[in-house]
């Protein structure tokens, strides 16, 4: 990057300047998307190429639905296989986008005969994309500014942690494609206002549908554009460009975003998209009255300005009010509500409030997460609005409304990232300008520098920094100058180095977890195991089940069940229904007979729990529970209450000295079934909970209900099947007063059924598939 | 609304009036159960709150003919016991009583009193109470619970946590109904009522408006503010200060998913350093003495390495197990 600039500013050969410019911008590029491809990696080379976490295994099925069955069958998908038994329209809740771009890909892949497995194109799809990112954010800084801070930005969004977190390989969502169509979007939308060209404008419309149909953050270019074209109206910068682009861009976005199913006819109803047009009619407005000032006298003209304006504002403002009060415009929805009034969402939606994505962010986060970039982009807003002209409006307002946004939701960070690096560029294109200058005219700095007898404790003062460069400064008298300016830059340099090991190093300490495998490392000889436990009892299910059975488990992993078991779920990760949600919280915080009336009316077949207690996970759902209280709590208050399940004084504790409505309740049941008899370590007690260091409160006891069908290797994933009605309701018999009918026992003989021996006792071991295979009923 | 509060008022009148010849009689002795509850709802036909001292206490909540429950607050407004949190907790208490009080669901099963420890304090002695304030619930049979005794350190004091406490004692669902709070839209007319004329009384020199460092300065102001955490800070409301283990006063907080007010502000300034460094360095290209730009740059220098290595260690002190530092450990 410094070679650019050093060599972008070199006068000398006109000719070969160009070419040699725009080399060094294709070969940046070109590192940065290797760089950013190869930084994005760790997950696929310490594990494999997989999926991650939940809501990519959902992307995941539909698109290989969509590849199996084509395109239409997709858009009418009806999958009965969630939210059972209300099932999902899945072609009219998705943003297709991101199935659709995989797609393609193997569609063109196929036709040139390069067979790839779908799973690997979606894997790569986001490293991918991160290259098309970098390369539309140096399209849009140099726009905004010049080639060298497009080269910074781009060389900065390429490895920055905050996007790099929702872009690792794996992770299939549509954050990764929609970042470089909101990029690329405003990197269109600036270069029509500069040039006030409808061809501009159209793309920009274009790429703002790809947006659309790749994530519901479209809605953030949809406001953020037009408060651009706002802020410019009040600036007086109104001019025929940006007449032209706004309303251009504005028209055909409009239409093209409604051609999404999920989309529909929102951006026409509700409150989200109203400033869109609100501006559009001000737009026209203002170009009315613009062009009525050249034709009529000055007199006319201030009084329509008065009159005419005054009723069209009030007309429009008592038009959408009477809109929004008679139920036509829909008002704020509660995602975006909480974005305003920041204690919103706590008070009324828990489901919200429990995404820990949701929360509002520390100062940590966001030096994790940008680094050096965080007290750096400041700098570049200081300029952008120190030299402005219409562009420069729109990122100095993409600033500070993406860092407001970034502050009150973690999630948000992502939408920050991309105009912090194009500041941050902005910033340290500008400072090293200054410093790699001096080979132009390096006689004339040191004449001036030469002769400045304070110079030498200044000197001193900074020496203390770089004792080396230090010591050759007093040695040479005459490059005083070039000193400071070497000095300046290796230390710039060394921050920029600093960025870039930090961005490795949370790449691949902290976003690299594919969270369906885990590892860890022994204490002592630094050995990696692996604990594949989710995958081996999602297999189970798909083995040992009937192909229809239906398994409750928290909405978190519905979205695996359904993708790598194929069996079907009550609820899953597209919390759309909260009232079913808050069924199955019921269930889980209810006693057993109480849950088994509840999951006998949800036709439950499985129950899936998992628990950490015994390699110390904390992820788990006992660790979750207060959030299923809670959300069962929103919807039946009658039946479920948060505070019978702390201690007296407030505490929320598994051991003896736990509240019995705790100890007694599904979840803990299921997830503590038999563990009291483990003993994990031979000195510590049976029934040592590792997770929340405390031996368990209720170890005896047994399931009437349900029956444990399997447990994983390290009991992270818990499997249990719902009795049916009649194998419960038999007269309890001791064993010494069953009778096996002889004649039974003879044809049937196995090593295993021996006289004596309960025939249906569940015979679990560890880490194989159980023999309880062969059901009764 | 109205009707049925007039209605309890006749009601009562009536029943007063007809039964002030028996009342009278059994006044010296003890009264009877129907005499206290209408004496109590009479007394809430005034006032949502029934204010006991020791005496009234004694008689309507301790002792025995009682087919009602009662919400105490036990409380010390007085400003010379110096309870900070007295007079927010009334104040949320006030709302509940007056919410249930002009609601449909409200009876002569429930009643929300307060004693104050000026009034009452042999109360308190009584019930072995040595803060305040306290909510107890004395349910109509039977003897007081442990959970008759509101946690607030759990719950808080908002008049939602209170009501849901209730709810769950006395099986009374009370709907809070806020008295709409204008000050925040008072607020935002008077901030634009000011600006307005600011702006009409210079309506002739709008030069400021213009002025680029003010908005440059505002906007960068605005992004320190951000990324310092304020927003963390406003919603959830870390304390100012820790005390620290070893009875000093720690100003970090020692975990990455916490922190404290003090260690945002000293983030917000050392970011504002470095930028004030990078600016400074910025700037010393384009001066035209180069003395002073000399300067400036060496001064920018400093302040970005040194400024941004503090930043730097203050993180690595929060993130365990980080591996970089820079100048400083």
């Amino acid at each position: 990057m410094t070679e650019t600039l050093i060599k972008s500013k070199n006068p000398n050969r006109v000719t070969s300047h160009a070419g040699i410019s725009s080399l060094i911008v294709f070969s940046v590029l070109l590192m940065c998307w290797i760089a950013g491809f190869a930084s994005r990696l760790f997950a696929v080379i310490r594990f494999e190429s997989i999926i991650h976490e939940f809501d990519p295994w959902f992307n995941y099925r539909a698109t290989a639905y969509m590849v199996q069955h084509g395109f239409y069958k997709f858009l009418n998908w009806f999958d009965e296989r969630a939210w059972y038994p209300l099932g999902r329209i899945v072609g009219g809740t998705v943003y297709p986008g991101l199935m659709i771009t995989s797609g393609g890909i193997h569609w063109l892949l196929h036709l040139l005969h390069i067979p790839v497995h779908i799973r690997d194109i979606c894997v790569f799809l986001a490293p991918i994309f991160s290259g098309l990112t970098a390369i539309s954010t140096y399209l849009l800084t140099k726009e905004l500014w010049n080639t060298g801070a497009g080269l910074f930005a781009a060389s900065f969004i390429a490895i920055v942690p905050g996007y790099i977190s929702r872009s690792v390989a794996g992770s299939y969502d549509n954050e990764g494609i929609a970042i470089f169509a909101l990029q690329f979007t405003y990197y269109l939308w600036v270069k029509s206002v500069k040039t006030g060209s409808i061809f501009w404008a159209a793309s920009a419309a274009l790429s703002y549908f790809y947006m659309v149909s790749a994530w519901g953050g479209y809605v953030f270019i949809i406001n953020l554009i037009p408060l651009h074209v706002f802020v410019l109206l009040i600036m007086n910068r109104y001019s025929h460009r940006l007449f032209t682009s706004y309303t251009t861009f504005y028209i055909l976005g409009l239409i093209c975003s409604m051609q999404i199913p999920f989309v529909g006819f929102q951006p026409i109803r509700t409150s989200e998209h109203m400033a869109a047009s609100g501006v559009f009619a001000l737009l026209v407005a203002v170009g009315a009255l613009k062009h009525l000032q050249t034709v009529l006298t000055k007199q006319e003209f201030k009084r329509l300005f008065i009159f005419g304006g005054l009723a069209a504002a009030a007309v429009v403002f008592l038009t959408v009010v009477g809109l929004t009060m008679a139920g036509v415009i829909a008002p704020w929805s509660g995602r975006f509500y909480s974005l305003w009034d920041t204690g919103y969402a706590k008070i009324h939606i828990p489901i919200i409030a429990s995404v820990s994505e949701h929360q509002p962010t520390t100062w940590f986060s966001f030096f994790f997460d940008l680094h050096i970039l965080v007290c750096t982009f400041p700098v570049g807003l200081w300029y952008a609005i120190k030299k402005i002209n219409d562009e420069r409006v729109f990122v100095v307002l993409y600033a500070i409304s993406a860092v407001y946004f970034a502050g009150v939701m973690v999630r948000l960070m992502l939408t920050l990232t991309p105009v912090v690096c194009i500041l941050a560029g902005v910033g340290f294109s500008g400072l090293l300008e200054v410093f790699l200058k001096e080979d132009q005219q390096p006689v004339n700095k040191e004449e001036t520098e030469n002769e400045e007898p304070t110079e030498k404790k200044l000197y001193d003062k900074a020496g203390k920094i770089k004792p080396r460069k230090h010591d050759s400064n007093k040695s040479e008298n005459k490059g005083l100058g070039s000193n400071v300016k070497s000095m300046v830059v290796i230390a710039i340099m060394m921050i920029l180095m600093m960025f870039a090991v930090h961005c490795t190093w949370v790449t691949s300490n902290a976003y690299s977890s594919p969270s369906i495998v885990l590892a860890f490392y022994n204490q002592g000889d630094g050995t990696r195991n692996i604990l594949d436990d989710f995958r081996e009892a999602y297999y189970w299910l798909s083995q040992n089940t009937n192909d229809d059975a239906r398994v409750m488990s928290w909405w978190d992993y519905g979205y695996q069940i359904a993708g790598m078991a194929n069996r079907t779920t009550l609820v899953d990760n597209n919390t759309w229904n909260n009232s079913h949600i808050a069924l199955v919280g019921k269930a889980m915080s209810s006693p057993e007979e109480k849950a088994y009336e509840i999951m006998t009316s949800l036709d439950v077949d499985y129950v899936l729990v998992i628990f950490g207690g015994v390699i110390g996970y904390s992820g788990d759902d006992i660790n979750k529970f207060l959030w299923m209280v809670r959300i069962a709590e929103g919807e039946h208050p009658k039946d479920i209450r948060e505070s019978d399940f702390f201690t007296e004084r407030g505490e929320f504790r598994v051991d003896n000295e736990g509240a019995p409505a705790l100890l007694n309740c599904l979840m803990y049941k299921l997830s503590y079934y038999r563990f009291g008899d483990l003993k994990l370590d031979y000195r510590g007690p049976a029934g040592y909970d590792r997770t929340r260091n405390a031996v368990i409160g209720n170890k005896d006891f047994d399931l009437t209900y349900l029956e444990e069908a399997y447990t994983s290797e390290h009991w992270l994933v818990r499997i249990y099947r719902v009795k049916k009605p009649h194998e419960f309701n038999r007269p309890a018999l001791k064993t010494d007063e069953r009778v096996v009918s002889a004649s039974e026992y003879i044809t049937k003989k196995t090593s295993k059924r021996r006289k004596g021996v309960i025939k249906n006792r569940p015979t679990v071991i560890k880490g194989k598939r159980t023999a309880t295979k062969e059901k009764t009923n | 609304m109205k009707l049925l509060y007039s209605l309890v008022l006749a009601v009562t009148a009536f029943l007063v009036l007809t039964g002030d010849a028996d009342g009278q009689k059994r006044q010296s002795g003890g009264s009877t159960l129907g005499d206290k509850v209408q004496q109590l709802v009479d007394w809430n036909a005034k006032k949502p709150i029934l204010r006991f001292n020791g005496h009234k206490f004694k008689e309507y909540v301790k002792s025995a003919p009682r087919n009602y429950s009662v919400i105490v607050m036990f409380t010390a407004l007085q400003p010379a016991r110096q309870c900070v949190i007295c007079r927010p907790a009334s104040d949320e208490y006030t709302i509940l009583a007056n919410s249930y009080r002009y609601s449909s669901s409200y009876t002569n099963r429930l009643f929300f009193a307060m004693v104050d420890f000026d009034e009452g304090s042999d109360v308190f002695q009584s019930l072995r109470l040595n803060t305040a304030p306290v909510f107890m619930h004395f349910p109509a049979k039977g003897k007081a619970k442990s959970g008759d005794t509101m946690d607030i350190q759990r719950v808080g004091i908002s008049a939602e946590a209170i009501a849901k406490w209730v709810q769950e004692r006395t099986d009374i669902q009370i709907r809070i109904f806020r008295p709409p709070n204008y000050s925040g839209t008072v607020a935002v007319i008077m901030l634009v009522a000011f600006v307005g004329g600011f702006l009409y009384l210079k309506r002739n020199n709008l030069e400021f408006l213009q002025n680029k460092q003010l908005w440059g300065l505002l906007a960068v102001l605005f992004t320190f503010a951000m990324v310092s955490g304020q927003m963390w800070n406003h919603i959830r409301s870390p304390p100012f200060v820790h005390k620290a283990q070893n009875g000093g006063i720690s100003y970090f907080h020692g975990s990455s998913q916490g922190q404290l007010v003090f260690e945002t502000y000293i983030v917000m300034v050392l970011n504002g350093l470095v930028v004030v460094g990078m600016i400074l360095l910025t700037e010393s290209g384009s001066q035209s003495d180069m003395r002073k730009g000399k300067l400036m740059a060496i001064v920018g220098l400093v302040f970005v390495v040194v400024f941004f290595s503090l930043l730097l260690s203050a993180f690595r002190a929060k993130a365990h197990g980080y591996p970089y530092s820079f100048l400083f450990k």
